[in-house]
C-alpha cells in the first residue's frame, strides 16, 4: 500500500504555476490535464495537417508519382484517424471539457481526479501506439473506418492494421473513462441551484456527448476485438469463406461511427452557444429547445447508422427506416441553427475573432448539413456514396464545422486559460484566410464528386476533367497551412508578450468568468450559489435579459473566505504507470514481444491496485460529499452504474454476433455439444454467489466484520467454482469434440462471449479477494460498506449477464437462430 | 476515488435517506429461493417435450423474471434512487434495440444475399 500522500499547499495564485515537470506528470488538476490534452492535440493536428498536405500534393496532378499508392493509403488513413480521434475529440472533450466543466458548474474539480489523469495518459499513449508505425511496421492504411475484410491478415499482412486496431482499443478505454468521469461530474457536482435548465449550453452539449461515448464506444470495442481475434487467433469474424459477413464490421463500426459524428459536433454546438450570446450581448435564444434538440439529436443518432450502409443492400424496410430517422435529425439541428440566428438578431454585435469564427461555423455547418440531408435519401446516396461529394460533406461538417467552433472557443477562452489575450489583428487574418482557404479547398469537392471522382484513389487519368479542381484544391490547402501558421505565431506572441487579460475580458455570462484569469488551483474561493441561467451575468446586471454595459462589466467584490479550508487532492504518478503498462501490452502484442506484454500487464495491475489504495480514506463513505452533491448520491455509485450501463452495450454486441452467426456456422453445432447439466450447476453456483455477496454487504452495513469477510470469501470461492466449471467445459469441447477457438463461427463466438463473461467473473474474483484481504485486516467497517456495495453491483451485473447467456446460448441451443 | 467536499449542503434529504433502506439477510434469502425455483423451472421447461412449441417465450419470461429480481433486490434498484434505474434501463433498452436490429438485418441479409 502506498504511503499516505500529503495534501498539496493551495497558496499558488494560478493553476499554471509551480510543480515543474514532475508536477505536470503527476497532476490531477482538471485545468492542467486540459492543457496537456491541448498540447498533445495541437501536436497531433500538425501531424494530421502535414498528412493532408501530402495527400493533396499527390492529387495535385493526374498520374502523379509524388507518393506511392501504399504510402498514400497510410497518409489519408492517418489524416482521418488523427483528426477525429487525436485532434477534434481531445480538443473538444479533453481540453475544453476538462477545463470548463468544473468551472462552468461551480465545482473545484471533476468527480474522479485520478481517473481524469489516467484518461489523459492513456490517451497520449494510445495516440503514440497509433503513430508507432512511423518508426516500425507502417501506419494504418485502410481508412479510418477500417472496412473488413481488407483488414484481414491475408489482405493486410503488415503491422499497419494492428496499430489501428490496438491503438483504437486503447483510445477507447481513455474515452470511456473520461466520459464516465464527466457524466458523474455534471450530474452530481453542480453548484447549488444549478438545475439542468440553468446549466450553460456547453455543459448540456457535453452531458449528451459523454452519454453517447459511454453507449457507442462498446460496439466499436467489440468490432475491434473481433478484428484482433481474426488477425491474432485466425478466427473468421469477417471472412466470407467461413460463412461470416464483412457487413458485421460495418454494423458494429457505424453503430459507434454515427454517434461519433455527434460526439464531435455536439460540443461544437455547445461552444458556439457560449460564444454567440456574449458577443451579441443577448441571452441565448430558445434555451429549452436548444437543450431538448440536443437530446433528440443524440437519441436519434443511435437509429441512423444504416445510412452509411445503403450501398450494402439492407433491403427496402431497413433503408426506409434509416432514411426517415436520418432525415428527422434535420429538425432538431434546424432548431439550433435558427436559434443561433435569432440570438444574433437584434443584438449589439462585437465582431471579435471568436465571434467571426462562430458566425462562420453556423453558415458552413449549414452547408454541410444540407448535403447530409441529401445522403439520407437512399437513391441519392447510392449515386453519391464513395464519391468526393462525401469528402466535401464531412469536411464541411467537421472541418469547417467542428474545427471552426474549436477555433471560436479557442479565441474566446484563451484569456481565461492563459491570462493573456491573443492578437485580434492576427486573429482576423487567420479567420479570413481560413474562411477563404477552407471553402476554396472543400467546396469544389462537390463538383469533383458530381464529375464522378471516387474518394480514396491515389491518382487519376488526365482526361477525366478533374485536373483543374484538384490543382485548385491543393493550392488552397496550402493556404490553410499558412492560416494555421499565423494562428501558431499568434499563440507564441501571446504567450511571450501578450496583453494581460482581466478575469472577464469579454463581459461574459457564465461562472468561469467570475474567477481570475488564469484560475487558481481551487477554482472558486467560495462555491457559488446559482439562482438563474447565465449566473455570472445575473450577478453583474441583475437579470438574464439585462442589456449589459458598453463600458465593460461592473466590478464585483472578491469573496472573503479561509482558503486554508479548501482541500485539494494530492497528485499521483500511478496514472502514468498504468498507462505505460497498457502501452507496453499493446505495442508488445503488435511487435510480438511477449515479455513486454507481461511486464506491461504486471505494471498495469500493480499500479491500478496501488492507486485504489493510495488514499488512506479509500472506500470511506464521505457524508459531506453525498450530502453536498447535487443529487445527494455518492459519486462512486453513480460512476459504477454508468459503467454497468456501458457494459450492457458491450455484451449486447457480443450476444448479437453470437445470435447472428450461430445459424451460419458449419458443425460441430451448439445443440450437439453444449452441456446443459454442467452449466445448470454453474448457474446455481453463480446465483448462490450473488446471495453470499448481498449477505456480505448486509454484514458490513451492520458493522459485522467477521461475517462480512466470511461471506466475501464465500462469494469469491463460488466465483472460482464457476470459473473452474468454465475451464472444464472449454477443455471438454477442445479434447472431446475437437472444437478449437477458430473451428467455426459457433466456436469463435461461443468462446469469445462466454470467455469475456468469464474474464469479468475473474476480475470480480480478484476484486473480492482484495476486498476480503482488506476485511481480514479490519479495514472494512460500516463506513466502508460502500466499497463492498460497489464490488457487489459489479458482481450482480456479471450474474445477470449470465442469466441472459444461459437462456439465449444454452437453453435455446436447439432453437434455430437468425 | 472522489475526494471533494463542497462547503454547503443542498442534496434533497429523501435521496440520502433512500440509500440506507436496503433489505436484510432474510429478504435476500427469500429472493435466492425464488431465483432457485425459477432456474429449476427453466431447466425443467427445457427438458419437457410438450412445451417445446412455447419454449422461447417461456424461457424469455423466466430469464426476465430472474434478471429483474437480481437487479431490483440484489442490486437494490427497487430501493435506491431512481437515477440508478435510469442509468441502467436506458442503456439496457439501447442494448435490446441493437440486438433485435442486428438479428433482423442479418435475417434479411441471409435470405437475400450470399454475404
Amino acid at each position: 500500500m502506498a504511503a499516505q500522500p500529503k495534501a498539496i499547499p493551495i497558496e499558488r495564485a494560478s493553476y499554471l504555476e509551480g510543480g515543474g515537470i514532475y508536477g505536470w506528470l503527476t497532476t490531477i488538476d482538471h485545468k492542467r490535464i486540459a492543457v496537456l490534452y491541448a498540447v498533445t492535440a495541437i501536436v497531433m493536428m500538425a501531424f494530421g495537417g502535414i498528412e493532408a498536405m501530402l495527400v493533396r500534393t499527390q492529387l495535385m496532378y493526374p498520374e502523379n508519382n509524388f507518393l506511392s499508392a501504399h504510402t498514400y493509403n497510410q497518409f489519408f488513413t492517418m489524416h482521418g484517424l488523427t483528426m477525429i480521434f487525436l485532434v477534434i475529440m481531445p480538443l473538444e472533450t479533453g481540453f475544453f471539457g476538462n477545463f470548463l466543466i468544473p468551472l462552468q458548474i461551480g465545482a473545484r474539480d471533476v468527480a474522479f481526479p485520478r481517473l481524469n489523469a489516467l484518461s489523459y495518459w492513456i490517451f497520449l499513449l494510445g495516440a503514440l501506439t497509433m503513430n508507432f508505425g512511423w518508426i516500425w511496421g507502417g501506419l494504418p492504411n485502410d481508412g479510418w473506418f477500417g472496412y473488413a475484410n481488407l483488414t484481414e491478415r491475408m489482405y493486410s499482412p503488415g503491422l499497419n492494421i494492428d496499430f489501428y486496431d490496438i491503438g483504437l482499443l486503447i483510445l477507447g478505454v481513455s474515452s470511456v473513462m473520461s466520459a464516465l468521469n464527466f457524466f458523474v461530474t455534471i450530474v452530481n457536482m453542480r453548484a447549488p441551484g444549478m438545475t439542468f435548465m440553468r446549466m450553460p449550453m456547453f455543459i448540456w452539449s457535453l452531458l449528451v456527448t459523454v452519454i453517447l461515448i459511454l453507449l457507442a464506444f462498446p460496439a466499436l470495442t467489440v468490432g475491434l476485438i473481433f478484428l484482433f481475434m481474426d488477425r491474432y487467433f485466425d478466427t473468421h469474424y469477417y471472412r466470407v469463406i467461413a460463412g461470416a459477413s464483412p457487413i458485421l464490421w460495418q454494423h458494429l463500426f457505424w453503430i459507434f461511427g454515427h454517434p461519433e459524428v455527434y460526439i464531435m459536433i455536439l460540443p461544437a454546438f455547445g461552444m458556439i452557444s457560449e460564444v454567440l450570446p456574449v458577443f451579441s450581448r443577448k441571452a441565448l435564444f430558445g434555451y429549452p429547445m436548444m437543450a431538448y434538440s440536443m437530446i433528440l439529436i443524440a437519441f436519434l443518432s443511435y437509429g441512423v447508422w444504416g445510412h452509411h450502409m445503403f450501398a450494402t443492400g439492407m433491403g427496402p424496410v431497413a433503408d426506409a427506416t434509416f432514411s426517415i430517422t436520418s432525415m428527422l435529425i434535420a429538425i432538431p439541428t434546424g432548431i439550433k441553427i435558427f436559434s443561433w440566428i435569432a440570438t444574433m438578431w437584434g443584438g449589439r454585435l462585437r465582431f471579435t475573432t471568436a465571434y467571426l469564427f462562430a458566425i462562420a461555423f453556423v453558415l458552413q455547418f449549414t452547408i454541410g448539413g444540407l448535403s447530409g440531408v441529401m445522403h439520407a435519401s437512399p437513391p441519392i446516396d447510392l449515386e453519391q456514396t464513395d464519391s468526393y461529394i462525401i469528402v466535401a460533406h464531412f469536411h464541411y461538417v467537421l472541418g469547417l464545422g467542428a474545427l471552426f467552433a474549436i477555433l471560436a472557443a479557442f479565441y474566446y477562452y484563451w484569456p481565461k486559460i492563459t491570462g493573456r489575450l491573443l492578437n485580434e489583428k492576427l486573429g482576423k487574418w487567420h479567420f479570413w484566410l481560413s474562411v477563404w482557404s477552407f471553402n476554396a479547398t472543400f467546396f469544389p469537392m462537390h463538383f469533383l464528386g458530381e464529375l464522378g471522382m471516387p474518394r480514396r484513389i491515389y491518382t487519376y487519368a488526365p482526361n477525366m476533367g478533374w485536373d483543374f479542381w484538384n490543382k485548385w484544391e491543393t493550392l488552397n490547402a496550402y493556404v490553410i497551412a499558412v492560416s494555421f501558421i499565423l494562428f501558431f505565431i499568434n499563440i507564441y506572441l501571446s504567450l511571450t508578450s501578450g496583453e494581460r487579460a482581466s478575469s472577464d475580458p469579454w463581459d461574459a455570462r457564465t461562472l468561469e468568468w467570475s474567477v481570475p484569469s488564469p484560475p487558481p488551483e481551487y477554482n472558486f474561493a467560495a462555491v457559488p450559489t446559482v439562482i438563474s441561467r447565465d449566473a455570472f451575468w445575473v450577478t453583474k446586471y441583475g437579470s438574464v435579459e439585462a442589456p449589459g454595459s458598453d463600458t465593460g462589466p461592473p466590478m464585483t467584490a472578491p469573496a472573503l473566505v479561509d482558503l486554508s479550508k479548501i482541500h485539494i487532492p494530492a497528485p499521483s504518478l500511478y496514472p502514468v504507470f498504468i498507462a505505460l503498462g497498457l502501452f507496453g501490452m499493446g505495442v508488445g502484442m503488435i511487435i510480438s514481444w511477449y515479455r513486454m506484454v507481461l511486464i506491461g500487464a504486471a505494471l498495469l495491475v500493480m499500479s491500478a491496485i496501488a492507486m485504489c489504495f493510495e488514499y488512506p480514506n479509500w472506500g470511506e463513505e464521505n457524508e459531506h460529499m453525498v450530502a453536498e452533491s447535487f443529487l445527494g448520491l455518492d459519486h462512486r455509485k453513480v460512476g459504477i452504474w454508468s459503467f454497468i450501463g456501458s457494459e450492457t452495450v458491450f455484451f449486447a454486441s457480443l450476444i448479437s454476433t453470437y445470435m447472428v452467426y450461430k445459424s451460419r456456422s458449419m458443425g460441430p453445432f451448439d445443440a450437439q455439444i453444449l452441456n446443459i447439466p454442467l452449466t445448470s450447476f454453474s448457474t446455481f453456483v453463480l446465483l448462490t454467489s450473488s446471495l453470499l455477496m448481498v449477505l456480505a454487504l448486509a454484514a458490513f452495513q451492520r458493522n459485522d466484520k467477521f461475517w462480512g469477510t466470511f461471506w466475501l470469501l464465500g462469494t469469491a470461492f463460488f466465483g472460482c467454482i464457476f470459473l473452474g466449471g468454465q475451464v472444464y467445459e472449454f477443455g471438454d469441447f477442445w479434447l472431446e469434440h475437437g472444437m478449437l477457438f477458430n473451428s467455426n463461427l459457433f466456436s469463435q463466438c461461443f468462446y469469445t462471449l462466454v470467455g469475456f463473461h468469464g474474464f469479468h467473473v475473474f476480475i470480480g474474483v480478484v476484486w473480492l479477494i482484495v476486498m476480503a484481504i482488506a476485511g481480514i485486516r479490519g479495514k472494512i467497517d460500516s463506513r466502508r460498506a460502500l466499497s463492498v456495495e460497489m464490488a457487489g453491483l459489479y458482481w450482480h451485473f456479471v450474474d445477470i449477464v449470465w442469466v441472459v447467456i444461459f437462456t439465449l446460448i444454452y437453453l435455446m441451443r436447439t432453437v434455430k437462430g437468425a | 476515488m472522489s475526494e471533494h467536499a463542497v462547503e454547503h449542503g443542498h442534496a434533497p434529504a429523501h435521496r440520502v435517506a433512500a440509500e440506507s433502506h436496503h433489505p436484510g439477510a432474510a429478504q435476500y434469502i427469500v429472493i435466492a429461493i425464488v431465483l432457485t425455483i425459477l432456474t429449476v423451472f427453466e431447466i425443467g421447461v427445457y427438458y419437457v417435450q410438450v412445451l417445446q412449441p412455447v419454449l422461447v417465450p417461456l424461457l424469455i419470461i423466466l430469464a426476465a423474471a430472474k434478471f429483474a429480481l437480481v437487479a431490483m433486490y440484489y442490486m437494490h434498484l427497487h430501493f435506491d434512487d431512481r437515477v440508478f434505474s435510469a442509468l441502467f434501463l436506458f442503456p439496457l433498452s439501447l442494448a435490446a434495440l441493437i440486438l433485435f436490429s442486428l438479428i433482423l438485418l442479418f435475417t434479411y441479409l441471409s435470405h437475400h444475399l450470399v454475404l
